[in-house]
């Protein structure tokens, strides 16, 4: 069992570890723009497999920032759609 | 003649003596005296210095103009700066009037607000309910007593998200209930997040169990469809409701876009199960809840695993699809396993909305006892009326039909026994009590039903959408329970079921908003 375990361990962190930090940001305005049109793609989709889309419009910017780290988790969503997700929900 | 000739050319040399003397004569009747000299030398001299005083003057003049030149050029230099500086005010003023109309960006503002906000942020957000249950529990089964419901019940599960950078979170859930036993308030889970990258989340603490997908995603109120949990995830659950334990997760994108998989693994206290008023373990007893797990026993840790793949990409238009598999292995005492493992899947394309679930475990237990053997699923589906204009109805009416969302599911539940101290002291919503916690979060369990060793229930849903987090939910279960499995008195007397199975039904209402 523990065996079983570590290596389970073992192999979630070797995975995780082969990309870079969450927090990079866009470059450029035109690498923004095309995040929040991929973003804008995404958010149905995404939002929907579990519940309702939620509008953009309904919480504020930072409010955004704390709900997408807890919708990362809850969806294991890809670190870059999660950038893409956020930068939609924070275009309104 | 000779004379004459000699007399002219006498005249002759005199004339011409006279011609080149005379001139001399004149000069020298003429010529200045020392003093004439001295005048016409100061003369000079004074000439000499005016010349010098006229050229210094032109020396100077000449510095003088380029001197002036030289101001002229900065003057107009400046003049130019000036204009420019002035043609760049009028821009910026201008810019300024416009945007002074349009009023400032969201980004500005956004910028601005989080300035203020400081950089670690608090965020309370959460679910609210009130509900009314109707279950005129007709009879029992095997003249066990039932309670008959005809109750409000109102609940709130406040969840607070605390974020002191962008790569930690803390996430605490409590639950808080009033109903017909009155107040009740339940930790559902209190979580630690850590993102150290892009594809690994590390989670600690006590966490809703991360086993297929309806604890740990459908059981806040405004997000399952229903009003109650589906039979396996009820009181008498198949597999643990929550862990106390450390999670690894992380998601990647292995196609295009949309094209997903995912990995969960965790290790927890393990599970816990009820015994008996006397002290015996007995198959088919009560799996902990979320706060128990925090005490329970723990002989051995647990362990699990979920993956789950995304197969259809977003710019298919298909939907999408989620396929998943979980398993659940750890002692629930000294050298006995409990093993499970489930299956998941869940899709959705345009208005409709399907998902379901089918999961088992094995208990090993005493010597003397049958292994405690537990089955269970569901299967769900929903189609959203939105966007469907009936023309026979006026559009006043449309407008209403457009927000409903009609509902059905089918849930069942297998085990061997079920003991009737957990029938007695029941104490999940719709069985004679209001303690939350029963199922993770928010699900609430009415299911008359549960406690039969063989559960089956049928129900019809209809949601009202007043926005896309506010519903008004109506739900109606039929439960048909069938023959077999034991009841297990507090001594571990068995008593089979199937003399008598009562049918049943139940009516929920409840409206809910999550904020």
């Amino acid at each position: 069992m523990k065996k079983i375990f570590v290596t389970i361990l073992f192999a979630s962190v070797a995975l995780g570890a082969t990309y870079g930090l969450t927090s990079a940001q866009p470059a450029s305005d035109a690498e923004r723009r095309q995040l929040i049109l991929k973003g804008a793609k995404l958010w149905p989709i995404y939002c929907n497999q579990c519940h309702n889309a939620r509008p953009p419009s309904e919480k504020a910017p930072y409010e955004w920032d704390l709900e997408i780290m807890h919708m990362r988790s809850l969806g294991n969503i890809p670190a870059e759609n999660v950038r893409a997700l956020i930068e939609y929900l924070k275009s309104r | 003649m000779k004379s004459l000739m000699k007399a002219r050319t006498a005249a002759g040399l005199l004339a011409l003596i006279g011609l080149v003397m005379i001139p001399r004569l004149g000069f020298a009747a003429d010529a200045p005296g020392a003093d004439d000299m001295r005048a016409i030398k100061s003369e000079l001299q004074e000439l000499k210095q005016d010349r010098l005083r006229d050229r210094e003057e032109i020396h100077d003049l000449k510095g003088r103009v380029e001197q002036l030149e030289g101001e002229n050029k900065q003057l107009k230099a400046a003049s130019s700066q000036i204009q420019t500086e002035q043609t760049q005010t009028t821009q910026v003023v201008k810019q300024i009037q416009e945007q002074s109309k349009a009023g400032p960006s969201p980004s500005q503002v956004s910028s601005a607000f989080s300035r203020y906000l400081g950089s670690h942020t608090f965020l309370v957000t959460g679910t609210a309910g009130f509900s009314y249950i109707y279950a005129p529990q007709s009879g029992g089964i095997n003249d066990i007593p039932r309670q008959r419901q005809n109750t409000f019940v109102s609940d709130w599960e406040p969840m607070i998200l605390y974020r002191p950078n962008d790569w930690m979170l803390f996430q605490g859930i409590l639950s808080a209930a009033f109903g017909s036993t009155g107040t009740s308030v339940d930790l559902s889970s209190a979580e630690f997040h850590i993102f150290p990258t892009d594809h690994m989340e590390i989670l600690l603490g006590l966490f809703d169990n991360p086993f297929g997908d309806w604890y740990e995603t459908q059981s806040p109120m405004w997000v399952n469809r229903f009003i109650t949990a589906p039979l396996p995830f009820g009181v008498e659950a198949v597999i643990p409701a929550a862990e106390m334990g450390v999670q690894l997760r992380g998601g990647y994108q292995w196609g295009q876009v949309g094209q997903d998989w995912d990995y969960t693994v965790w290790g927890g206290n393990g599970p816990s199960f009820s015994t008996t008023s006397n002290g015996l373990d007995a198959v088919g007893a009560t799996m902990s809840a979320p706060t128990p797990a925090a005490f329970a026993r723990t002989n051995s840790k647990s362990v699990g695993a979920r993956f789950r793949i995304y197969p259809i990409p977003v710019d298919a238009d298909w939907g999408r699809l989620e396929l998943g598999v979980s398993t659940y292995n750890g002692k629930w005492t000294a050298g006995r396993w409990l093993h499970g493992w489930g299956v998941d899947f869940n899709y959705f394309v345009g208005n409709l909305q399907t998902r379901g679930e089918w999961l088992q475990s094995y208990r090993q237990m005493p010597s003397g006892f049958s292994s405690d053997n537990r089955q269970g699923g569901y299967l769900q589906l929903g189609y959203f009326l939105n966007g469907i204009d009936l023309p026979f109805l006026p559009e006043a009416v449309n407008k209403h039909v457009n927000r409903l969302e009609p509902l059905i599911r089918f849930s069942m539940v297998n085990q061997r026994a079920t003991l009737v101290d957990d029938i007695n002291s029941a104490t999940g919503i719709g069985m004679g009590g209001s303690r939350v916690g029963l199922v993770p979060d928010f699900g609430l369990s009415g299911s008359p039903a549960l406690f039969a060793p063989k559960s089956r229930e049928v129900a019809f849903g209809l949601d009202y959408w007043i926005s896309p987090s506010i519903v008004w939910q109506n739900e109606f279960d039929l439960e048909v329970p069938q023959r077999g499995g034991v009841f297990l008195d507090k001594n571990g007397i068995a008593t089979t079921v199937g003399r008598r199975v009562q049918r049943d039904h139940v009516f929920l209402s409840q409206f809910t908003i999550g904020f």
